[in-house]
Order: structure tokens, then C-alpha cells, then sequence
């Protein structure tokens, strides 16, 4: 069959809407954002809550006329809620630690990183994995200075016995426990599947002065005499002692500081797609940033900040810096999670 | 005609029931079956015992089982030690001040759990309250109360000892004085006569308010998590573990199911040991209770000494928290629990009633106790007539039932709710919420209301009907003045507990959705500020002069007396 002019132009108007026809879907599912829109996002309380409020709400709703509403708390319950609404979430942005937001994009709950976020580009490497990373946060041994004959330089050092029944262990496998357990197997010449080894080792530093779930328990516990030594984010820490106890101390150990990081996730399957990306976006703005560098010594996850003197030395900055946080084998340890707890529950904390 | 009208009067409760209850039951058995945890599996697999058998095995989970129910019975034991001199001085108030002696109960069962086991912190942490005053006098202070068993028997017991207390008076107040008089007449003392008269007339009480502590007690985790800093481990902390933190839903419900059994075995035993101390009750002889006449003197010197000390115990231990919750409102300290006056600010009282820090999830919680406490007597209204006017058949087991949600643990009902939510996604948040709390209130509301029904005088709806009152008519003319008192208790009891849940309301808020006990627990297990506490010293005001206007109206004490 001849193709004729006028046949031709026709099959290209055709496949011009055949081919328009996706794009056209795809836009209306990112439908632009409307006045009185909602957004809702599951945020740490206290400070973060403050800041975000502040630097992220404020230009949104100004630019969108939407409405933000907040769950807020630990991040157990708000991932146990999106894991229950997988689908049909009624979080649209959801933060959560390192190991919890890759999972969520394994299982489905949350969205793998995109160039939609604007933003995207100045993030490095190590922050793009498993939504958006929005502060570094690394955890390390933090302790009483008064009560070290001398300095923490090596998380062997927490087996100095003048530590011996002064520790407040971390709760369980969160953030700052499992800094805690695989620095341990690291420091002892061990790597994360060597649990026995670890678990051994832990159980050397028995009697803890006690478990801590929180920073806000662990300050109060340095503040009250119950203990000299733990393991935490060394960005609250440093708040803390420089705001109510100087006398604690925040030690880089030889073997490096365990990264963490707090990650901005949008869920699977969100109503807000467009909005939720502006919100990410706004949270990598360098106000934000440079808010949460200054509040909460917390470092930025993107590259092409201008840093204030005085706040460099108190961050990680730069590729090489954020290069020699330790990062772990989040694979095998969130396989192991069921069996680590059940051992931690067992033999570490019980 | 008449034979339909008992099963009809009770068919909304248990259909609301069977919705709202039975279904996150169901789906919690269901789960306890699975072989392995699978969020995003089916419902309905293929039965296993995997789950109870690994707890079966396991000497960790035996363990924090058997420690659930030592510290349950502890607390148990305490309530009733420290439940009856209050109970007894309550019931022997004179009825001027009676109103204002059962704020005593009222205040502490309206400021939430979470406020109230911070200030229990408060009370026991190295800087707090007891060192403070212990080192006035020179004594070094005690460094390690926090963070133990009994630093978790203290705040459980002031969390239920009002439970207890309200089931001893309701027996205590309605020993007939001639009783003692008697008694006093025979030669008895007042201690003896505590001994011998009030006590066994008072074991229905006991037996009530022992089942419902240790029930209320072995499933609690707030009070538990704060206070027993994750060194002492309860069923529910472990439930909540699995199921939140490992999403290993199946081993979570298998163990509330052991600690279904297992509450429902304390209950069954209790019972069964009540009734076996309580003869006359089925009309067979008893034998008078008595004291050694050699240990009468010791009754009579030490039984004063000890009831005031009791006494004055167990009014510290409800009061002393709450006002520490006042001072804490005024500290200017960073967090909730920093113990210690460090200066006086009214900065957290600023962003109360400034910054609307709380404002959002208070309305919600006011109107959602509102909703919840309405619909609640709504459906017990009838169920209580149904039960004490319209006998039918298969009514004692529709009772049992009905009662069931107060013996089960509600960290189930969250277990089982949290998977039905992936069907329930229809449901606006806040009717699903006012469901489950309709659930908590209504075996509650279905003693309170049928106890009051089967008080109505039914000569007076006859005088009534004889002289020509049409059945609308005597409802509203005769019946529901008789039970103003018996709505009046159920009301307040409803809403008390409805604004203050948390257990299953923390598994179901949305964003939009967050009551104020579930927020300030969400903040005190990150970060929380005395803003908390601010808005708890407002609450407790508030209660007191709602409790005062209210007792103008109605006698306070009624409101329990069943």
C-alpha cells in the first residue's frame, strides 16, 4: 500500500495523540496543586518541628495557599501506619531514618529518589538512596569529660573499665543502637555479620546504668548523675552540652563516627505528588538547611551551601568528610532485624 | 409481642459490637495463626501454631509473661491496701464535703495517664521530690528509683487506684449504720469493727475492683515504658514492639492472646475465690468472722495508727504527681521530665493559650469523648432495659459479651485494627475513632445504667400508669428523672475514659486525627516540653470547677454507687 501525503500526515496526528496521550495521563496524576490542598507529614517533633514549620510551611502555603498538617513523634509508629495504608497513605511525606526509609522503597510504602525535586542534583551520593536525605546525622560515643582519665579516641574505649556500670546502653536497633552494635564489631576486627561477636562483646559491659530510648532520656540521665557514657547523635548532643552541661563531650573515635541520616520520603500512591516534591524541595533550600546546621548541628546533605565560619568545625562538610562516615550493610542488617532483636531483647538488654 | 422486646433492646450494642469489637478480635486470632509476618499478605492463611509455640519455648517471652502478671498482682495487692482506708473515709465523709472529697478520685482519673506517670517521674527521679525533702533532713538520697519494678508499681497504682477505690466505696457506702451500730453495741472497736463487719460485707467490692486493676494493669505500657526505662519488660511493651517496631503482627497478637487467657484466667480464679469467702451470698451458713481475743488490743492500738498512715498515703500518692504536674507547669526547665525548680516562667502556659501548642488535638479529644460518651449511652440505654426488665433467653452469655471489651486487652483491638485499616480505609477517621472508643466505655456504661434500672421504682410508674401517663409519658416524666443520677455517672465515666485513652487511639490517629493524650505520648517518648504540663494544670482547674458546679446539681458520690 501507497502511503499518500494526506495518509501520512494522518497516521502522524495520530500517533502525535497516541504518543501525547501518556504524557497528558501522567500530568493529570501530578495534578497541579489546588488552594486548601492538604498535605500531611509525619515529622519529628520539639525543634525539627519548629524548624520545618518556619522555612518549609511557611513559603508552601504562601505559594500554594495549601494547608499542612502534622503527625508527629518517633518514626516506629509512623511507618508502622504507612506499612498499614501501603497504597492508600494518608501521610503524603513521611521522614525516617537511614535503614527505614530504604526498606519502605523495598516494600513498596515510599518513592524511590527523582530529578523531579529540584533539588535532587546538589544532593550527594550517599543521599539519594531510599528517598531524599535531609541532614547527616551521625552517632557517636558521647560521655561525661569529668569522668574519662582521658580522652575517648576509639570505641574500644567504652570498655575502659571506669565506664563499667556508668553506660546507658541505646534501646533495640533504632538509629543510635545499631551504631552502637556494629561499631562494636567493627572496633573488635568484626563486620555485621558477625553478631555473636558483637553480642559477646556488649555483655562485657553489663551492668548498664541503664537503656536509653531517646535523647531527651539520655540528657536528663546525664543531668540527674544516672550516667557517664552512651552512644547518640552527636548533633543533639552538641546542643545539649552546649546549651545545659559543657562538661559532655563528644568523642570521634579512630574507627569513625556511624552515619545516620534523616531522610524525607513521599509515599507510594499520594494525592499531593506535586506539593509533596515542593516540600522536599523547600527542606533543601539553604535556609532550611543552614536553620537546621544552626539549631541542630545537623549537616547538610546537599553540596553547594555557603557555610558561616563558625558552624564549620561543629559539621560534616564536604564529599571527602561525608565519605568517612561509616556507613553499614543495611541489607543484611534489616534481613537480620527479627533475630538481632529477639537476641538484643535476650541477652543485651534483659 | 413481649417476648421480642428484650432481644430487640439489645441488638444495637451487640451489632455494634460485632463491628467495632469482635471483627479486630477476629482478624488478631487470625494473625496469631500465621505462620510468619507478612504486612502485606492475606488475612487468611493457612492455620499454624508457629506463634504460641515459639512463645511457649522461649524462656524470654515466659519470663516477661510471668513478670507481667507478679507486677499486675503487686499492683493489685497495693491498690487494695492503699484503696480501702480511702474507700472507708470517703464512704464515713459527710455528705457536705463528700463532692469535693471525691475530686480526690475524679481529678486523677481525668488528667491522662502520660501527665500523671511524669509525675511520678517527677516524684522519684535522683533531683526529684522524695530526695529533695529525704535530703533536708540528711539522708543521702536514693539515686536508682527510677527505672525499676516498684518505680512502675507506684505510677500503676496511681494510675488504678481510683478503680479500686470507686469499687470499695460502692460497697462501703451502702453498709446500713445499723450494721454498725450493732457491732458497736457488741463491744466492737472501730478497727475490729472494720475487721469483722465492713470487710467481708465489702469483698464484692474487692473482688470488682481486684478484677479490673489486675486487668487494667497487666495491660497497660504507658505508665510501664516511662517508668521502667526498657529494664522492666510487660507483655504490652513486648506486644507493641512486635508490632510496631518488626511489624511482626503475628507473634503480636498470639501474645495478646496469652494475655487474654491469661486475664481472663485471673478473673475466672478470682471469682471463683470471692465467692468461695462469701457464703451468704447463695444463702449458706457462714460462720461470723473474729479476732483472737489476745490480738484485739494490738487491733485496737496499732488500726488507727495504720489506717491514718495508709490514708495519707494513698492521698499523696493520687495528689503529689498532679501537683508536681503544677509546679512542672511553671519550671523553667527544656523538658517534661527535668526534675529539679530551676526558675519560675510562664513561657509553656504562653504557648498554651497563645501559640495554640495542643489546641488542635484538644477539640478533637473533647469532641470525640462528646461523640463517643453519647453514642455509648445511647446504645446501653436499651441494652439495660433489655437486661433488667426484658429477661430472654441466651442473655447471660449476650452479657458476657458485652463485658468482654474490659477483660480484653485494648492493645489488641489496636493489633487487629491496625490490619483492618487496609479494609476500613472508607471509614472517616473520626467515626472509626469514636467506634473503638465506644467500646471502652460501654461495659462501663451497661453496669452503671442497669444497676440504675434495676433501682427504678416500679410502684411509681404504676401510680403513673393508673392514673392515665401513657408509656411516653412515664418514660420521660418518671423514668429518666429516676435515672439522672445513673445517666449522670455513666456521662462523666464515658467521656473520663474516652478523653483519656491512648493504647488503642495511638494505633488508629491520622494526621488530622490526633488526640491530646496521643500526642503528648507520641512527644514524651521523643522530646517533650512542660508545655504538657501546662495544659494538664489548665485540664485539672478546669475538672475541679466543672466538679464543683457539678456537685451543686447532682450528689457526686452517686455517681459511682451501683
Amino acid at each position: 500500500m501507497n502511503i499518500t501525503r494526506r495518509n501520512f500526515t494522518r497516521l502522524i496526528a495520530g500517533a502525535g495523540v497516541g504518543l501525547a496521550a501518556p504524557a497528558h495521563f501522567v500530568k493529570r496524576a501530578v495534578a497541579e496543586p489546588k488552594k486548601g490542598d492538604e498535605l500531611v507529614v509525619g515529622v519529628w517533633g520539639g525543634a525539627q518541628e519548629k524548624i520545618v514549620k518556619e522555612y518549609v510551611e511557611k513559603p508552601l502555603v504562601e505559594k500554594y495557599g495549601c494547608k499542612v498538617s502534622y503527625v508527629l513523634g518517633g518514626t516506629g509508629e509512623r511507618r508502622a501506619r504507612a506499612y498499614a495504608e501501603r497504597g492508600r497513605p494518608s501521610f503524603d511525606v513521611l521522614y525516617l531514618n537511614i535503614y527505614e526509609s530504604r526498606q519502605a522503597v523495598k516494600d513498596g510504602v515510599t518513592q524511590e529518589p527523582t530529578p523531579n525535586v529540584e533539588r535532587f542534583e546538589a544532593l550527594y551520593p550517599s543521599a539519594r538512596r531510599g528517598g531524599y536525605g535531609v541532614a547527616f546525622n551521625p552517632c557517636t560515643i558521647v560521655y561525661d569529660k569529668r569522668k574519662a582519665s582521658k580522652p575517648i579516641t576509639s570505641w574500644k574505649d567504652m570498655w575502659n573499665p571506669e565506664w563499667k556500670g556508668r553506660i546507658a546502653w541505646p534501646d533495640g536497633l533504632g538509629a543510635e543502637g545499631i551504631s552502637a552494635l556494629m561499631m562494636t564489631a567493627r572496633a573488635w576486627g568484626g563486620t555485621e555479620k558477625d553478631f555473636d561477636l558483637v553480642v559477646e562483646k556488649v555483655k562485657e559491659l553489663k551492668p548498664f546504668a541503664a537503656i536509653q530510648s531517646s535523647q531527651a532520656q539520655l540528657f536528663e540521665m546525664f543531668d540527674q548523675d544516672i550516667c557517664d557514657l552512651s552512644v547518640e547523635f552527636g548533633s543533639f548532643t552538641r546542643t545539649y552540652a552546649e546549651s545545659r552541661n559543657p562538661n559532655i563531650e563528644i568523642a570521634s573515635p579512630e574507627e569513625g563516627q556511624a552515619l545516620a541520616m534523616n531522610v524525607a520520603c513521599i509515599t507510594e500512591g499520594t494525592r499531593n505528588q506535586k506539593l509533596a516534591e515542593e516540600w522536599v524541595n523547600l527542606h533543601l533550600s539553604e535556609p532550611c538547611m543552614l536553620a537546621y546546621s544552626r539549631e541542630l548541628y545537623y549537616s547538610p546533605t546537599v553540596n553547594d551551601l555557603t557555610i558561616p565560619e563558625d558552624l564549620k568545625p561543629k559539621l560534616v562538610l564536604g564529599e571527602e568528610a561525608v565519605s568517612k562516615l561509616v556507613d553499614f550493610d543495611w541489607d543484611l542488617i534489616n534481613a537480620s532485624r527479627p533475630k538481632w532483636q529477639a537476641r538484643y531483647d535476650r541477652e543485651i538488654a534483659g | 409481642m413481649n417476648r421480642w422486646i428484650g432481644p430487640v433492646l439489645a441488638a444495637p450494642v451487640t451489632l455494634w459490637l460485632l463491628l467495632a469489637f469482635a471483627a479486630p478480635m477476629f482478624v488478631v486470632l487470625v494473625l496469631s495463626l500465621h505462620e510468619y509476618p507478612d504486612p502485606f499478605g492475606p488475612i487468611l492463611m493457612a492455620p499454624s501454631l508457629a506463634q504460641y509455640t515459639e512463645i511457649v519455648s522461649d524462656t524470654f517471652y515466659l519470663g516477661v509473661i510471668s513478670e507481667t502478671v507478679l507486677l499486675s498482682l503487686a499492683v493489685t495487692v497495693v491498690a487494695a491496701v492503699l484503696g480501702y482506708p480511702l474507700a472507708y473515709w470517703l464512704a464515713r465523709m459527710p455528705v457536705k464535703y463528700r463532692a469535693i472529697a471525691f475530686s480526690v478520685i475524679l481529678i486523677p482519673l481525668l488528667t491522662n495517664v502520660v501527665v500523671r506517670s511524669l509525675g511520678i517521674m517527677l516524684l522519684l527521679s535522683p533531683e526529684g521530690l522524695i530526695n529533695t525533702v529525704t535530703g533536708w533532713v540528711g539522708i543521702p538520697p536514693a539515686r536508682s528509683m527510677l527505672f525499676t519494678h516498684g518505680a512502675v508499681i507506684v505510677a500503676l497504682t496511681q494510675v488504678f487506684l481510683p478503680f479500686m477505690v470507686l469499687a470499695l466505696y460502692d460497697n462501703l457506702q451502702n453498709t446500713s449504720p445499723r450494721v454498725h451500730e450493732a457491732a458497736q453495741s457488741l463491744g466492737a472497736s472501730p478497727a475490729v469493727r472494720f475487721l469483722t463487719v465492713d470487710l467481708p460485707l465489702s469483698l464484692p467490692g474487692l473482688r470488682a475492683g481486684s478484677v479490673i486493676v489486675f486487668l487494667m494493669a497487666s495491660t497497660a505500657y504507658v505508665s510501664a515504658t516511662l517508668l521502667g526505662g526498657k529494664k522492666v519488660w510487660t507483655t504490652s511493651m513486648l506486644v507493641l514492639q512486635e508490632a510496631i517496631k518488626n511489624l511482626n503482627a503475628p507473634l503480636a497478637a498470639a501474645l495478646t492472646i496469652a494475655m487474654t487467657v491469661i486475664g481472663l484466667s485471673f478473673a475466672a480464679l478470682c471469682t471463683i475465690g470471692f465467692t468461695r469467702l462469701m457464703p451468704w451470698l447463695k444463702g449458706k451458713p457462714s460462720r461470723p468472722l473474729s479476732i483472737p481475743r489476745w490480738l484485739v488490743p494490738w487491733v485496737d492500738a496499732l488500726g488507727p495508727i495504720v489506717s491514718r498512715i495508709l490514708l495519707l498515703m494513698s492521698l499523696l500518692l493520687l495528689l503529689l504527681p498532679l501537683g508536681l504536674v503544677f509546679v512542672q507547669s511553671f519550671n523553667d526547665v527544656p523538658q517534661a521530665t527535668a526534675a529539679g525548680f530551676k526558675g519560675f516562667t510562664l513561657k509553656w502556659y504562653e504557648q498554651v493559650f497563645f501559640a495554640g501548642t495542643y489546641a488542635d488535638a484538644f477539640w478533637i479529644s473533647v469532641q470525640l469523648a462528646l461523640a463517643s460518651m453519647v453514642a455509648a449511652i445511647a446504645l446501653a440505654l436499651p441494652a439495660a432495659f433489655a437486661l433488667a426488665r426484658f429477661p430472654f433467653r441466651g442473655r447471660s452469655m449476650l452479657v458476657a459479651f458485652w463485658l468482654l471489651p474490659l477483660t480484653l486487652p485494648n492493645v489488641a483491638i489496636g493489633v487487629g485494627m491496625l490490619r483492618l485499616l487496609q479494609l476500613y480505609v472508607i471509614i472517616p477517621p473520626f467515626i472509626g475513632l469514636m467506634a473503638i472508643h465506644v467500646i471502652v466505655i460501654l461495659p462501663f456504661a451497661i453496669t452503671l445504667l442497669t444497676t440504675s434500672v434495676m433501682a427504678l421504682d416500679r410502684s411509681q410508674e404504676e401510680a403513673a400508669a393508673s392514673l392515665g401517663a401513657n408509656g411516653i409519658k412515664r418514660f420521660f416524666l418518671i423514668i429518666l428523672p429516676g435515672l439522672a443520677p445513673g445517666l449522670f455517672a455513666a456521662g462523666i465515666v464515658g467521656f473520663l475514659l474516652s478523653f483519656g485513652e491512648v493504647t488503642v487511639t495511638s494505633f488508629l490517629t491520622t494526621a488530622r486525627m490526633t488526640t491530646l493524650p496521643v500526642r503528648i505520648y507520641a512527644e514524651s517518648t521523643f522530646s517533650l516540653e512542660p508545655t504538657a504540663h501546662a495544659i494538664s494544670a489548665v485540664l485539672i482547674l478546669f475538672t475541679i470547677i466543672a466538679l464543683a458546679v457539678v456537685g451543686k446539681i447532682v450528689r457526686l458520690d452517686r455517681l459511682y454507687a451501683r
